[in-house]
């Protein structure tokens, strides 16, 4: 077994840069706010460093970003890391806060060699903008070792980790503070001095778990480690330090964050139909969007411009800060079917979703309505209207048996307010409802109207007289 | 220079009084024979638009775009009805043949949502036929549109009313409809590319009550007393 350990030495701070367009300097201070635990390039460069109190910060940098650091946040954001690894390697254990374990000896041969193995992760953190410390270690609590000192190597060989192992201080393997100052007190400087130790003296002097701890990292020991599942869900998160007032500003954010979800939903061989936005404000209630595709998408250029087109018709209530977007809904990809040599078909397929897509996102759905006949012999409710949906179905026969009807019906019967010039057909006794409450019954009657409108009357039990259609 | 001249002459987009020219634009037939000699054998023109003025529903408006729109369906193209002034009746349209799937209803809220989903539907490839109930429109707008429907190469009709006959419009065929003694359609050729226009035709509409020969001249006593068939 061989173990890469990535070590994200400041990944709030990476995570919120990446999702800015300006790169001014930023923070991350610690809980209680007094203090810089964390400081982007940027800052480093005005002489801000970690550790420093707030107040000196601020003097430096009079316009420097501050974010308090957020111990769900960071959990949170970990987990998305590890969901991107998981594309590579499929044996992943979180170790929170800052760090990630990866099962890698099975993968040399898929990937041609460790040195492919690094150079893969290194491109994708390259690709995410995220700085993370590699390490690698023939056990878990070895490669995080080195991975946390910045001494990893790109190396298999178990005699050169221990070789590295062996030289690092007391202070960075992470003894608990006890059994470190008792072993300084006995003049122990590095690791290897107290690898050096026989181990029965070490368990009968100091503790049995002092010596689990340096066997595991060893590797006399065993240490099984549980491996993590990927949800099965999509969720992303931008947090901003400026509040963002302008619906344009969100746009750069989700390009990113849409990009991620494209690579996510190839990955999978899936498509979605359904996302999420969860816009936060800071005072108000947050606001929730949906957006839906009208047929099974993937692509981040096609949900950009519906989201764009949301945005552009209901402006933001409050400015913005955070969003999150996330997928639950997921719809297996479709197999090109149904095409003929030229994929034409498809092609009008995708054209007829892109279409309906941006029109409902325009207009909502509910302004989009597909026709149907209902089996009643009320006018009113022979007819149905329902979402719009792409039916690959062959088309129906004409039905010739249905009876002569209007094309145009009224929304609701209108008074007829003149004595009709001819009269044509009739009458036609419709008659029914009394099962639920919406009783009809009348005499139907095709007629012309002085303006040369023919049109469909009633008379009603109480020998009422109303248009309801038009033969149009 | 000349060749564009040229093209604009094939294209019969410059009128000439004198001269007649057979016109090459794509156009989709009408379905009634007559109309179709009317406008030089052609119909309906693609990617351009065409009005249909008339003072109020239900004299054979529909019936007059029914074979295209059956045409349409049958080709798997999708038909629009934007903004429809009352219900197109569903199972009307299912006897006459129009596959309800291809057929999607809009209804937009203001004029400048109308005007964009009229553009995007006529831009689209999956479009066959769009027909719309614009409310008032300013010349620069159907202008607009008309760039949208020679982009897409779609046929669409606006139906508005009469009194918008005397103004002037950028739409490629102007169609006056006025309902006729026997039931039937007077169409009145307001506009047409490459000709004259004002050519009359009568067509039949008589069948879209069932109205057979025999029914109208057969008096059916209305219910009305003192009223004659």
């Amino acid at each position: 077994m061989l173990w890469l350990y990535l070590h994200f030495p400041h990944l709030l701070l990476d995570h919120i840069r990446r999702s800015r367009e300006d790169q001014g300097a930023l923070v991350i201070v610690e809980g209680s706010g007094q203090k810089v635990i964390q400081a982007c390039p940027e800052a480093r460069a005005q002489g801000i460093r970690s550790g420093m109190r707030l107040k000196t910060a601020i003097s430096l940098a009079p316009d420097l970003g501050m974010v308090r650091a957020d111990e769900t946040r960071e959990s949170r954001i970990l987990e998305d890391q590890a969901r991107w690894l998981y594309r590579y390697a499929a044996h992943i254990v979180l170790v929170p806060p800052d760090g990630l374990l990866a099962e890698i000896g099975s993968l040399q041969k898929l990937y041609g060699g460790l040195p492919a193995v690094w150079q893969t992760v290194e491109q994708g953190l390259n690709e995410r903008q995220l700085n993370a410390w590699i390490g690698i270690g023939h056990t878990p609590l070895a490669a995080r070792l080195i991975a946390r000192v910045g001494k990893g190597e790109c190396t298999a060989d178990k005699g050169h980790i221990l070789r590295t192992l062996s030289q690092m201080p007391l202070l960075a393997a992470e003894f608990d503070e006890k059994a470190s100052i008792r072993l300084q007190r006995l003049g122990l400087n590095t690791l290897g001095e107290v690898f050096d130790l026989p181990p029965n003296e070490l368990a009968r002097r100091l503790s049995p778990e002092l010596l689990a701890h340096i066997q595991k990292i060893q590797g006399t020991r065993p240490d099984p480690r549980a491996p993590w599942q990927p949800p099965h869900s999509f969720r992303q998160q931008a947090d901003f330090v400026q509040e963002i007032e302008h619906a344009q500003g969100l746009l750069f954010p989700l390009q990113r964050m849409l990009t991620e979800l494209e690579e996510d939903l190839c990955w999978r061989q899936q498509d979605t139909d359904s996302l999420r936005l969860v816009l936060r404000h800071r005072h108000s209630e947050p606001t929730r969007l949906h957006i839906r595709t009208s047929g099974p998408e993937h692509r981040a250029d096609n949900f950009l411009n519906l989201i764009r087109l949301r945005l552009e018709q209901h402006s933001l209530q409050a400015p913005v800060i955070s969003l999150m977007l996330s997928v639950t809904r997921f719809l297996s990809r479709e197999a090109p079917s149904g095409q003929d040599l030229l994929g034409e078909t498809q092609d009008l397929n995708e054209a007829w979703h892109t279409l309906i897509s941006r029109l409902q996102a325009r207009l909502g759905e509910q302004a989009l309505k597909q026709l149907s006949p209902q089996a009643d012999h009320r006018p009113e409710r022979a007819w149905s209207a329902s979402e719009v949906m792409r039916k690959t179905a062959a088309p129906l026969k004409p039905a010739e048996d249905l009876p002569r009807r209007p094309l145009w019906l009224l929304k609701g019967p209108q008074a007829l307010t003149e004595t009709p010039v001819a009269w044509f057909a009739g009458p036609e006794r419709i008659s029914g409802g009394w099962w639920d409450g919406h009783r009809v019954h009348r005499d139907y009657y095709i007629a012309q109207l002085n303006s040369g409108q023919l049109a469909w009357i009633f008379r009603d039990a109480r020998e009422g007289w109303f248009v309801h259609g038009w033969f149009g | 220079m000349s060749e564009l001249l040229n093209t604009l002459m094939q294209d019969a987009r410059v009128w000439q009084g004198h001269r007649h020219v057979q016109t090459t634009q794509p156009a989709e037939p009408t379905g009634y024979q007559v109309l179709d000699n009317q406008l030089g054998g052609l119909g309906w023109p693609r990617g351009a638009l065409s009005e249909c003025l008339l003072d109020a529903p239900g004299i054979g408006e529909l019936h007059l775009l029914l074979p295209l729109m059956q045409r349409m369906c049958a080709e798997r193209k999708t038909v629009f009805w934007l903004n429809p002034p009352h219900t197109p009746y569903a199972p009307a349209m299912a006897r006459e043949g129009v596959d309800l799937d291809q057929v999607v209803l809009i209804h937009t809220e203001d004029e400048g949502d109308f005007l964009w989903t009229l553009e995007n539907c006529l831009r689209s490839p999956v479009t066959g036929l769009v027909m719309a109930w614009p409310g008032r429109l300013a010349s620069r707008e159907v202008r607009r549109l008309q760039l949208a429907a020679e982009a897409g190469c779609n046929v669409c009709v606006l139906f508005r009313e009469r009194r918008y006959a005397e103004q002037n419009s950028p739409a490629a065929l102007r169609l006056e409809l006025e309902p006729g003694e026997q039931q039937d359609l007077k169409v009145n050729v307001l506009k047409r590319r490459g000709s004259w226009p004002g050519q009359r035709c009568s067509l039949a509409m008589a069948q879209r009550a069932d109205l057979s020969f025999r029914e109208t001249t057969r008096v059916v006593r209305g219910p009305w007393s003192g009223s004659t068939g």
